[in-house]
């Protein structure tokens, strides 16, 4: 098993805690709801776009500058480390919806497809591309820093949430996976040096030592053998409806008031795993060699006699110290496991009613209407969680209108400034939340950029 | 509203990595016996190999300029000539290196080193072959010599890898 692997979903740290929409109880299966329906518009109940790179910017590379491009370029390799990646997530909701039962339990659930990727920076293999190894004789070149995932897959999901008591709320969501395509190459090692020969033989020796490289592939295998594009959507279409390969996962989530002032609230999501048992394959290199040129011999050849294959030798030589396996073998992939805790203090005009009267609420469910907060996220990913910290301001200005704005320090930057809104009018419930909103007047300068929007139908039987 | 500001993807075109690889290139060890097992008289050996890396597609493309380092350590008495020459498989001579070797002793084998450089002007040449003659030529006659010639070469390689 291997705690995969790629940072999936991004840190969606306006939307967590927007009680507001049921978007909020994605992010927090035991958040407070205070409506008795909802109905996720299908298809544009929430959009999620996410593109990121930790340590470069588009404006870094293409700026207009009299300073020559390859110039920036080189610049960038060497200033990245091998941690710093680039990812591109994307989600669509396609159906969501819930209800409260007699007993005041709330049932939701949904279909959502999801896109992520990522990809870590290669540093040494970029050095080796971009300059060679000849101004780098005695340096070892790290391969094993090759590190990409890619996931396209289907998540239904059935929750449910209960006020155990004033202070309590607690749920729990159920979710199936279904993946529709998958790669990873993650555990790959191997090094690449060239060093003044110590054997003698010839000028250097280059020795590739311990190269083990694996890629593994699921529900991608079948594609390449379908002839047409309608054959290879009504593949992809099958394999989002459970016709591939399948997983299971749980979110997990409770909000404690601790009094009427203070709240806090935390998570677990995509505790699972995805079990890739049809149409994988995967590939593994694995080898050592060294290599110091072509050894000629001399042998008293006759005229007409042929020469010496010596370099048809070494290729030989080479291709038989390396071997290339295709390994069919089922793998489990594990979810990126993310978790959110918040705590936050309540403050300003007293708000809310429920169903005795219309009055303000009174005593440990007293309401208010701005608040301000600290929030922690974490995604595990290959070379370990990305953590971020957020500190945030809410204010609802209305029944209708509320606002989150946050202040975010993350792998990308330390300054993410970003902006969600919620309205509420009759029961259409509608938000959009953006990050990184300070570079909004040249996205080129952001080193990621996300952006979530959707529309619901939200009852709520005492309004 | 989001907009990109100050960016000018025409810069794509220019983006043009040049690696410079140094590769080894090939090494031998020659005796006085090389020459007078083919016969007492002998005064040329010769070995031949492919290379067919050099003319396949990427250096024909992207190689700008290669610099070829010969390291020679004579322990014969004897001065020699080894001559590097480039061919096509129809044995066309495309390109050929000439480098006389000092004469040495056991006691004091000398070092003749020797960098060729070809530059853009006949790297075009170099790329049109894929094998390499090389021999070995003896003024006079080595038979019952004692000595070794040794070579250590290395290539070091100029690309630039254009679209």
């Amino acid at each position: 098993m291997f705690w995969v692997i790629s940072l999936l979903s991004q840190n969606k740290e306006v939307l967590y805690g927007l009680e507001e929409t049921p978007q909020g109880m994605i992010l927090n299966p035991g958040s407070r709801i205070s409506y008795d329906y909802h109905f996720g518009v299908p298809f544009i109940s929430q959009i999620h776009f996410n593109g990121g790179s930790s340590g470069v910017t588009v404006y870094d590379i293409f700026q207009e500058s009299s300073v020559d491009i390859n110039t920036r370029i080189s610049n960038k390799i060497f200033e990245l480390k091998n941690t710093d990646f680039f990812t591109a997530t994307q989600q669509l909701e396609l159906l969501n919806f819930g209800w409260k039962n007699k007993k005041n339990y709330y049932f939701s659930g949904g279909i959502y497809q999801e896109f992520d990727f990522v990809l870590y920076f290669p540093k040494d293999l970029a050095i080796l591309a971009w300059e060679g190894n000849a101004n780098y004789i005695g340096k070892e070149f790290d391969l094993g820093e090759i590190s990409a995932s890619g996931d396209f897959l289907t998540v239904y999901h059935f929750g449910i949430n209960k006020k155990l008591n004033k202070k309590i709320t607690i749920g729990a969501r159920v979710k199936l996976y279904s993946s529709i395509l998958n790669f990873r190459s993650t555990s790959n090692s191997g090094t690449l040096l060239t060093r003044l020969s110590e054997s003698g033989n010839n000028i250097y020796e280059h020795i590739l030592s311990n190269l083990n490289m694996n890629v593994n592939t699921s529900g991608i295998t079948s594609l390449s053998e379908l002839d047409t594009s309608e054959q290879v959507i009504d593949k992809l279409v099958d394999n989002a409806l459970f016709g591939g390969n399948l997983g299971l996962g749980v979110d997990l989530g409770a909000t404690y008031e601790i009094d009427e002032k203070w709240t806090a609230s935390a998570s677990i999501l995509d505790l699972g795993a995805i079990f890739h048992k049809k149409d994988i394959e995967s590939y593994q290199v694995t080898g050592e060699y060294t290599l110091d040129g072509i050894e000629l011999l001399f042998p008293p050849l006759q005229v007409g006699t042929p020469s010496t294959p010596y370099y048809d030798d070494l290729i030989d030589d080479i291709e038989d110290n390396f071997i290339v396996d295709t390994i069919y073998n089922s793998y489990t992939q594990m979810r990126p496991v993310k978790m959110y805790a918040s705590i936050k203090y309540n403050f300003g005009k007293e708000i809310g009613g429920d169903e005795v009267c219309n009055c303000l609420k009174m005593g440990e469910n007293q309401e208010y209407n701005q608040s301000v907060g600290f929030q922690y996220f974490s995604v595990f990913r290959p070379k370990g969680p990305q953590i971020a910290a957020t500190l945030f301001y809410y204010y609802r200005l209305s029944d209708y209108f509320s606002l989150k704005t946050t202040y975010s320090a993350d792998s990308y930057s330390y300054s993410n400034i970003g902006l969600g809104l919620v309205t509420t009018i009759k029961m259409v419930n509608f938000y959009i939340v953006a990050d990184n909103l300070k570079w909004y007047s040249n996205l080129a300068k952001a080193k990621s950029v996300s952006l979530q929007f959707g529309l619901s139908i939200i009852i709520d039987k005492n309004e | 509203m989001a907009c990109v500001k100050d960016i000018d993807f025409d810069q794509t075109d220019d983006i043009i990595p040049s690696p410079v690889v140094a590769l080894d290139f090939i090494f031998f060890n020659i005796n006085s016996e090389n020459f007078s097992d083919i016969s007492p008289t002998n005064l040329i050996v010769t070995d031949t190999t492919s290379f067919d890396f050099l003319n396949e597609d990427f250096l024909v493309d992207n190689l700008i300029k290669a610099d070829f380092y010969f390291k020679n350590t004579n322990s014969l008495p004897s001065q020699l000539i080894t001559q590097y020459q480039f061919l096509d498989e129809n044995n066309v001579l495309h390109y050929e290196i000439t480098i006389p070797v000092n004469s040495g002793a056991i006691s004091n084998p000398v070092i003749t080193e020797y960098t060729e450089i070809i530059d853009e002007a006949s790297i075009g040449n170099l790329v049109l072959s894929n094998k390499l003659v090389v021999n070995i030529i003896a003024t006079s006659s080595l038979i019952n010599l004692d000595g070794i010639l040794n070579l250590e070469s290395k290539t070091t390689y100029y690309l630039r890898l254009e679209e």
